[in-house]
């Protein structure tokens, strides 16, 4: 018989116990909250210089004149490389970068001032250590921009023009603007911060949800997820009740690594904050039953870390964020679909670093929705099949002692 | 040797699915995994949009050549700014180039008129790369217009690029001239990942003994000789990482012929350093945190970490000084080292000799604390 009260009298014992165990579990600790509250502080700290400024580098000037100086003098002023030492020839610069004392090598030909003088084109050769791409990038920009300007003002001495306005249609006939929108510094912790908070919850929430029941299973006599007793009756108060607690404990987590860690910070944080909670929701729920569901299959409390920690890396490629998603193979897009955090990731990137308005991230929000129903139904079914069978176990450990 | 124990570790391996999953599954599909994202290489046509407010043919034509471009796919022409910002804010495109109404005429009459490129660098790769396309377009729509100008005038196509461009630079990316993010990335994920699942089976399986209350069995079987149980136990590992670990250097440098400018076999012999540093780094992990949550803890957050401090993607250099010293505590940050040294740019490993030195500390790390890890496998017993 179906009684509405002991449904609820009994959802609220599981809830109840399944925070007890929560905040009793050493192992769930660590999972839900310490690594929730320390580990976003390590990696934002780890990343929050944002970009590099002043990447060593050596410098060959063959050519010793003024217009060479002047380069190199624009090329130490910018502030994306230092120039370390004027080197006499390429060997001597090559050593330096053998041991790592510079990361660049930019060498003037010795006609230099002399091609410029009778008006030819003259190539400057910059080499770049490819140990990080980001090496690369200082020693092309900064030689670009020197390079641009020094040109924009030898094409103005060259056209001899009279006025103000003559000059400025002679260096740039159509001029340019560019807009770094979103990220206005390019850096590195806006850029992927985000992505890794959201990793985090459903990481974390994976790993505890994990452990816990790995010790769910070991307490119990015979290895089963949920005990045979008076209150774990109902399928749908057990997964509820379970599921609210896990909730509970994620929410106020949530707006601390979503909303106070990106302002402590200073990272990009531009979006509605009701958008963004509104968003997370789904996420959460999808998430916790995902845990659920995935915890069934853990039979020891330490396994899920071996089988969890690792996912972290390829999940963050492959959401799109880190690797544009328009390069992702349609195989393992599809395969993305199965987590969480690749709505999560997109959605709320979208949201706090571009401002995006919930229905520009519906298509995120609906999945994360399909996604929490898939999950409820599977958790309730891995459940299903764990009571079955510890009835089983109670009633052929019955039949054996009698 | 003790035959009986190496047996028994042989056949815990064996009948335990969660080490063939963590040594040998879970390493192979991560090697699959990552050259198979990245196969691209260089991400190609990105797609991005365009505002054109001005329909002229110079400003087709300008449309025309950014999306000839080898980086940029224009996939979308929006009317105006504000639908371009929503598609961005959807994820559709990672850019727009916005060329505002008049721009041809103004540009006829010298009144030097101004077009902008939006750059989302959310997106922080597609972002740089079509930035680069973009800006390098702007230039070229400038040159057009002088060109026609210098023409006109009866120059040579020589001297109008003389006059256009007097400096132009000859960038060389040195060992990876075609950009190649998989070389660039896959080089030292592979790598980092195959350290996480050493440091966690070493923990595990040093964890177990205790959890299983089999630990008083290891130090009987070994006469309680904590040095013959710990190489005993650990040489069934070692054999099997490095035979993951030549997998990798193979796939890497035979199969997909990534740059080794050293030869496979002293890449071979950086891969089987950094095996074993990672090996003696687990064992410290589990003798200081003897708990088996505790010692799986700190591995993942450390071959997690690993990642980040290692400086492949972010340079150590621009990290905060406290994290330049942390960095050298992860063998992954000294695998890189070796790596560039070595594979990227050739030299031998005598010029890298203090990462070599730091490989050997890690695997010798262990020795000063076995003492300790013999008190460990004795008196401790498993607590949850």
């Amino acid at each position: 018989m179906f009684n509405i009260k002991q449904a609820f009298s009994d959802f609220n014992y599981i809830f109840v116990e399944e925070l007890k165990t929560i905040i009793r579990d050493k192992g769930v600790i660590i999972f839900f909250f310490l690594v929730p509250l320390g580990y976003p502080l390590l990696y934002t700290f780890i990343y929050t210089n944002e970009v590099v400024r002043e990447v060593p580098i050596a410098v060959v000037d063959n050519c010793r004149s003024a217009q060479s100086r002047e380069y190199l003098r624009h090329l130490d002023a910018s502030p994306d490389v230092k120039i370390i030492s004027y080197c006499a020839n390429i060997t001597e610069a090559k050593s330096l970068i053998k041991h790592r004392d510079a990361y660049g090598v930019v060498s003037i030909p010795r006609d230099f001032s002399e091609k410029l003088n009778r008006g030819e084109q003259v190539y400057v050769s910059a080499f770049a250590d490819m140990s990080g791409m980001l090496y690369y990038k200082s020693v092309l920009t900064a030689n670009t921009n020197v390079s641009l300007a020094m040109n924009a003002d030898i094409k103005v001495k060259r056209s001899g023009g009279t006025t103000a306005q003559q000059d400025q249609v002679a260096e740039h006939p159509i001029q340019y603007e560019e807009v770094s929108i979103y990220n206005p510094q390019n850096g590195f912790a806006t850029f992927l911060i985000p992505a890794v908070l959201i990793l985090i919850i459903q990481q974390t929430l994976l790993l505890g949800v994990g452990m816990a029941a790995g010790t769910a299973r070991e307490h119990n006599r015979f290895r089963n997820l949920v005990p045979v007793e008076r209150h774990h009756r109902g399928l749908l108060r057990i997964v509820l009740g379970k599921g609210m607690a896990y909730l509970l404990v994620y929410i106020p987590l949530s707006v601390y690594i979503l909303g106070i860690i990106p302002h402590l910070f200073h990272l990009n944080q531009i979006g509605n904050p009701w958008n963004i909670a509104l968003f997370i929701m789904p996420f959460l729920i999808a998430s916790v039953l995902f845990a659920m569901t995935v915890s069934a299959f853990v039979r020891h409390r330490e396994m899920c870390i071996m089988l969890i920690v690792f996912t972290s890396v390829p999940l963050l490629f492959i959401s799109g964020l880190s690797w544009p998603g328009s390069a992702v193979p349609e195989a393992w897009k599809a395969i993305s679909y199965i987590f969480p955090s690749s709505f999560g990731i997109n959605g709320f990137v979208a949201i706090n670093n571009m401002g995006a308005e919930l229905g520009d991230v519906q298509h995120d929000w609906y999945m994360l929705w399909v996604q929490a129903f898939i999950y409820l139904i599977t958790t309730c079914a891995v459940y299903k099949a764990s009571i079955l069978r510890s009835r089983q176990r109670n009633i052929e450990a019955w039949k054996a002692e009698k | 040797m003790n035959w009986r124990l190496l047996c028994r570790e042989w056949k815990r391996i064996a009948t335990q699915p969660i080490y063939i999953f963590c040594m040998v599954i879970a390493p192979l599909f991560c090697y699959f995994f990552f050259t198979s994202l990245m196969k691209e290489g260089l991400p190609e046509n990105l797609p991005m949009g365009l505002v054109d407010e001005d329909h002229t043919t110079t400003t087709r034509n300008l449309a025309r050549n950014l999306d000839a471009f080898q980086m940029s796919d224009i996939t979308q022409e929006f009317a105006n700014v504000t639908d371009a910002r929503k598609a961005m804010q959807r994820g559709e495109i990672y850019g727009f180039y916005l060329i505002p109404h008049g721009t041809t005429k103004q540009a006829q009459l010298q009144r030097v008129p101004t077009v902008s490129f939006y750059t989302n660098y959310s997106y922080l790769v597609a972002g740089s790369l079509l930035y680069r396309d973009m800006r390098m377009m702007s230039e070229l729509a400038s040159g057009a217009a002088s060109r026609t100008v210098l023409y006109a005038k009866g120059a040579t196509e020589r001297q109008a690029m003389a006059y256009l461009q007097p400096i132009v630079i000859d960038m060389h990316a040195v060992g990876n001239p075609w950009l190649n993010y998989n070389v660039y990335l896959s080089n030292i994920i592979i790598p980092g990942m195959l350290g996480i699942f050493i440091f966690m089976t070493t923990v595990y399986s040093l964890g177990t003994e205790l959890k299983f209350n089999t630990s008083d069995e290891l130090m009987a079987e070994s006469n309680n000789s904590i040095i013959v149980a710990l190489s005993t136990k650990l040489l069934p590992q070692t054999i099997i990482f490095l035979l993951m670990g030549s997998i990798y250097v193979l796939l890497l440098y035979g199969y997909l012929h990534f740059p080794c400018n050293c030869g496979i076999p002293r890449m071979w012999s950086v891969m089987a350093l950094f095996v074993l540093a990672c090996q003696g780094f687990g064992v410290f992990m589990f003798t200081m945190l003897p708990t088996l949550r505790m010692g799986l803890s700190f591995a993942s957050l450390w071959g997690v970490i690993s990642f980040s401090i290692s400086g492949m993607s972010f340079p150590v250099m621009a990290m905060h000084p406290i994290l330049q010293g942390v960095s050298l505590l992860f063998p992954l940050r000294h695998y890189y080292l070796l790596y560039v040294n070595s594979a990227l740019d050739g030299y031998a490993l005598a010029n890298a000799w203090p990462y070599v030195l730091a490989m050997i500390g890690f695997m010798m790390l262990p020795i000063p604390f076995l003492g300790r890890l013999k008190k460990v496998m004795n008196t401790y017993a498993y607590e949850p």
